[in-house]
C-alpha cells in the first residue's frame, strides 16, 4: 500500500495570551495513493490546521508527517513541488487575471513561460473560464474564484491535491462542478485531501473519511464502514446518514449543532 | 529556477499590482511635491539664491528637493499589498509554492526599487520648474534616483517587517508614521552645522541625515564622495539588515 499522505502523533500547539492552545493533540492519518479522502469536523476542530501542517503552511509541534513519500519538516521544498493547495479562502490576487495568475504559478513551479502560457490556456478551458480568463480577478463570482483557484493548485500537476473546505459559499451548481472536477483529477490519479463541513460532499466524493473533534482524530473509515458501525452499535432499523455518523462522533445532538457558537482563540 | 528569476516573476506581478492602483501612486507623487511647494513658499524668500551659500547659487526649492524625495520613497505601500494578500489567502498560496522564501521578500522590494526610480525622475521633472538643476550632471542624477530607490527599498523592507508580524493594515500604517519624526529630525530645513545643539545631535544619530545630505549634495555640488560614501553605506547596512529580518519572519511565519 503506497501512502500519499501518513501522519504520526501530529501535534501542534499555539501559545496565545490566554496561554497555549492545543489545536491538534496528535493525529494519526493514513491516506492511500489515489484515494479521496475526507477530513471532517466541526468548526475548531483542528482541520484546517491540521491542512496547513501537512502543506508545509505551518510548523509541527511534534509528530511526524511524510506527504507524496517526503518527511514535510525535513523537505519542504520538495514536498511543496508535489502538491497543489487551495485553501479556505480563494487564495487569488484580485489585481491580476485569471491567466495572468496561473502563468504566474506555472512560472513559479518552475515552467518556462511559453509552456507557461499554454498551460494557462489549458487549465482556463478545463475549468470553463475561457472568456473570463482576461478579465481581472476582483471581476469574478465567487464560484468562479474557486475554479480558478482550483486550477492554480493544478499548474504543476502535484501528485496530492489538498483542499480547504472547496465548495463553502457556493451555489449548488457551482459546487457540482467543482464536485466533477474534483472527480476528474482524480481519475487521473491525483490523490486528493479535502476538508469539508458538508457531509453529503464527503458522502458523494470520499472512498474514505475521517473525523476530528478537538483535536484529534474520532472516527476513520469508509462512509459506508461508519453507517453500518453505527447502525450496529445503535441498534438502527434504518440506515443512518453521514450526519448521524458525525453528530454521534462529536458528541453533538442536532439542536445543539445547529445553535452552537463557537469562539476559537488563536 | 533561480532565486533571481523567482524575485523577477513575483516583482513584475507586484509592479503591475501598483500599476492597477494609480489611486495608490497619486499621493506619493502629490504629497511630496505639496511639501516642496509650501516649504519653499515659506522659506523661500529667507533664503535667497543670491545671498544664501548653502544653496550653491540655486533656489530653496533645490534645498528642499531630498525632503520630498525621501517622503516619496517612504509611503511603504507594498507592505498594504503584502497585508492584502496575507488577508485575501494570496501569501498562503504564495509559500504553498516551491519559491524560495528570499524570493518572496526580494520580489516585492525589487518593485518597490523599480517603482521608487520611476516616481524620482518624475519629481525632479515636476520640479525643474522651481529653478532645480542636478549640479552633479547626467551621472549625478543617475546617482540620486539610485539612492533614492534604494531607501525605497530600505523603508518597504521595515514597512514589510511589521506587516509580517502584525497582519494588520491599521498596525502597518500606523508603523509607517515612523517615517515622519526621522524626516524632521534631519537638517531639512538648513545644513546640519546652523541646527541648534539638541537639533544638531539628533540629526547625526539619524540615519536619514546621511541619506538626505548625500541627495542634497548631487543636487547642489559636485560629487561629494564622503557624503555620498555615507549615505549610500547607510542604505546599504540597513538594507542588508532589512533583508535578513524580512527573510527570518518569513521563514517562522506560521
Amino acid at each position: 500500500m503506497k501512502l500519499a499522505v501518513e501522519a504520526r502523533g501530529l501535534v501542534k500547539q499555539y501559545r496565545g495570551r490566554a496561554g497555549t492552545v492545543d489545536a491538534v493533540r496528535g493525529v494519526d492519518l493514513n491516506v492511500e495513493a489515489g484515494e479521496v479522502f475526507g477530513f471532517l469536523g466541526p468548526n475548531g476542530a483542528g482541520k484546517s490546521t491540521t491542512i496547513k501542517m501537512l502543506t508545509t503552511l505551518m510548523s509541527i509541534t511534534a509528530g511526524m508527517a511524510r506527504v507524496a513519500g517526503l518527511d514535510v519538516m525535513a523537505e519542504p521544498q520538495a514536498v511543496r513541488r508535489r502538491i497543489g493547495v487551495a485553501l479556505q479562502e480563494a487564495g487569488l490576487d484580485p489585481r491580476q487575471t485569471g491567466r495572468e495568475l496561473l502563468v504566474l504559478q506555472a512560472r513559479l513551479f518552475g515552467v518556462a513561460k511559453q509552456e507557461a502560457q499554454a498551460r494557462a490556456a489549458e487549465l482556463l478551458e478545463l475549468v470553463g473560464l475561457v472568456e473570463a480568463g482576461d478579465r481581472r480577478i476582483k471581476g469574478y463570482s465567487g464560484g468562479m474564484k474557486r475554479r480558478l483557484d482550483l486550477a492554480s493548485a493544478l499548474v504543476h500537476e502535484p501528485d496530492v491535491l489538498f483542499l480547504d473546505e472547496p465548495t463553502t459559499g457556493l451555489d449548488p451548481g457551482s459546487r457540482v462542478t467543482v464536485w466533477d472536477e474534483v472527480r476528474r483529477i482524480n481519475a487521473l490519479g491525483t490523490t486528493v485531501f479535502l476538508t469539508t463541513q458538508y457531509l453529503e460532499e464527503a458522502d458523494q466524493l470520499c472512498d474514505r473519511i475521517a473525523i476530528i473533534d478537538g483535536g484529534l482524530i474520532v472516527r476513520e473509515g469508509t462512509p459506508k464502514q461508519l453507517k453500518a458501525d453505527l447502525t450496529e452499535r445503535l441498534g438502527l432499523g434504518t440506515e443512518p446518514t453521514l450526519d448521524d455518523v458525525f453528530l454521534d462522533a462529536t458528541g453533538r445532538t442536532r439542536e445543539r449543532a445547529a445553535g452552537e457558537v463557537q469562539e476559537v482563540t488563536v | 529556477m533561480t532565486v533571481v528569476q523567482q524575485a523577477n516573476v513575483l516583482g513584475g506581478r507586484a509592479l503591475r499590482d501598483s500599476l492597477r492602483t494609480p489611486e495608490a501612486i497619486a499621493p506619493t507623487l502629490f504629497i511630496p511635491m505639496f511639501f516642496l511647494i509650501v516649504n519653499f513658499g515659506q522659506a523661500g524668500r529667507i533664503f535667497p539664491s543670491d545671498s544664501t551659500g548653502f544653496l550653491n547659487g540655486q533656489s530653496y526649492a533645490a534645498f528642499q528637493l531630498p525632503s520630498s524625495l525621501l517622503l516619496a520613497a517612504s509611503f511603504g505601500t507594498a507592505a498594504l499589498f503584502l497585508i492584502e494578500d496575507i488577508e485575501g489567502g494570496y501569501f498562503d498560496k504564495l509559500r504553498a509554492a516551491p519559491v524560495a522564501r528570499t524570493s518572496l521578500v526580494f520580489g516585492r522590494l525589487l518593485a518597490e526599487a523599480v517603482k521608487g526610480a520611476a516616481i524620482t525622475v518624475l519629481l525632479v521633472l515636476l520640479s525643474l520648474p522651481f529653478g532645480i538643476s542636478i549640479a552633479s550632471g547626467p551621472l549625478g542624477l543617475v546617482l540620486l534616483v539610485a539612492l533614492t530607490s534604494a531607501w525605497a527599498v530600505v523603508f518597504s523592507g521595515f514597512m514589510q517587517l511589521i506587516a509580517l508580524k502584525t497582519r494588520s493594515a491599521a498596525a502597518t500604517n500606523s508603523g509607517g508614521l515612523i517615517f515622519f519624526p526621522l524626516l524632521f529630525l534631519t537638517p531639512n530645513f538648513v545644513p546640519r552645522d546652523l541646527l541648534t545643539r539638541p537639533m544638531e545631535i539628533a540629526a547625526t544619530f539619524n540615519p536619514v541625515t546621511y541619506v538626505m545630505e548625500a541627495l542634497r549634495s548631487l543636487i547642489l555640488h559636485d560629487f561629494d564622495w564622503v557624503a555620498l560614501g555615507r549615505g549610500f553605506g547607510v542604505v546599504a547596512v540597513l538594507g542588508v539588515v532589512m533583508v535578513i529580518l524580512n527573510v527570518r519572519l518569513i521563514r517562522r511565519y506560521d
